[in-house]
């Protein structure tokens, strides 16, 4: 091969070596830098100060228990329903009642999380608190809006609700 | 032609001289073979614009200021580009922290 397209072909690649090495190593140093504790986010993100984090600290660890109590429910009532589908064919009359009881603890929880989010977002400044709130909205309640317009459009048939 | 300064004698000599110190046999096709090697000389160096173009773009690269120049361009877009990115990763990571902690992946 040419001595000199062989030189260039070195020159590229150590090029490419020096770019990605120093993406690579910035990218990192960036993560680790910016790697919090589980609110680290609102802060950052909500501009927020250390006494208005404070209250939401305390209003997070009170929310913790009751949030991982409703989990531990919905768990326990996931494994109910399981059973019941357990070698049927069809839903049964059981795991219908099971699958009732699941939605209505799932709405609970939501409805538990929500409010939540409305008493963290009173603890911010009033933009602030309006962009938390809608974000996690649509963070938390989008998914199932996405799934359902989704599974309406490919199905050919609309939903009102 | 001036006859009185044709001396025979020397004509003689020149002569004999010439017998005493034969000349070797020139090679065939000596004279063309010299022309050629003139021509060549004289004509311009051709060569292929590609490996010109190479050539000139290696001798730049391997300049020292050149050189240095490049690899702190790459390396200082590199690093920005990755701190940029970076950041976005973390903001994104924080975010999934917090989400995952109030709004259980069963609620999503």
């Amino acid at each position: 091969m040419n001595r000199s397209l062989v030189i260039l072909l070195g020159a590229l690649a150590l090029g490419v070596v020096m770019f990605g090495g120093s993406y690579f190593a910035g990218q990192r140093a960036c993560r680790m830098m910016r790697s919090g504790d589980d609110l680290s986010w609102l802060q950052d993100e909500f501009h927020l100060s250390d006494a208005e984090m404070a209250r939401i600290q305390k209003l997070h660890e009170g929310y913790l228990p009751k949030c991982a109590e409703m989990c531990a429910k919905i768990a326990a009532k996931k494994s109910e329903l399981e059973t019941a589908l357990n070698g049927s064919t069809n839903v049964n009359p059981v795991a219908q009642q099971k699958l009732t009881e699941l939605a209505a603890l799932r709405a609970q929880c939501q409805a538990q999380m929500l409010q939540h989010f409305t008493e963290v977002s009173r603890t911010m400044p009033p933009e602030q608190g309006r962009r938390y709130l809608a974000e996690m909205q649509r963070l938390t309640l989008g998914f199932h809006e996405q799934t359902e317009s989704s599974m309406s459009g490919s199905a050919g048939h609309e939903h009102h609700h | 032609m001036n006859q009185e300064n044709i001396n025979p004698e020397d004509v003689r000599l020149g002569a004999l001289l010439r017998a005493s110190r034969p000349a070797p046999a020139l090679p065939p096709r000596f004279q063309e073979g010299v022309w050629r090697r003139i021509e060549e000389a004289a004509a311009p160096v051709k060569s292929t614009g590609g490996i010109t173009w190479l050539d000139a773009l290696v001798a730049l690269v391997l300049r020292p200021r050149f050189a240095l120049a490049i690899a702190t361009v790459l390396i200082v877009a590199g690093a920005l580009l990755g701190v940029r990115e970076g950041n976005q990763a973390a903001r994104q990571d924080a975010q999934a922290r917090y989400l995952a902690v109030v709004a259980p992946n069963s609620l999503r």
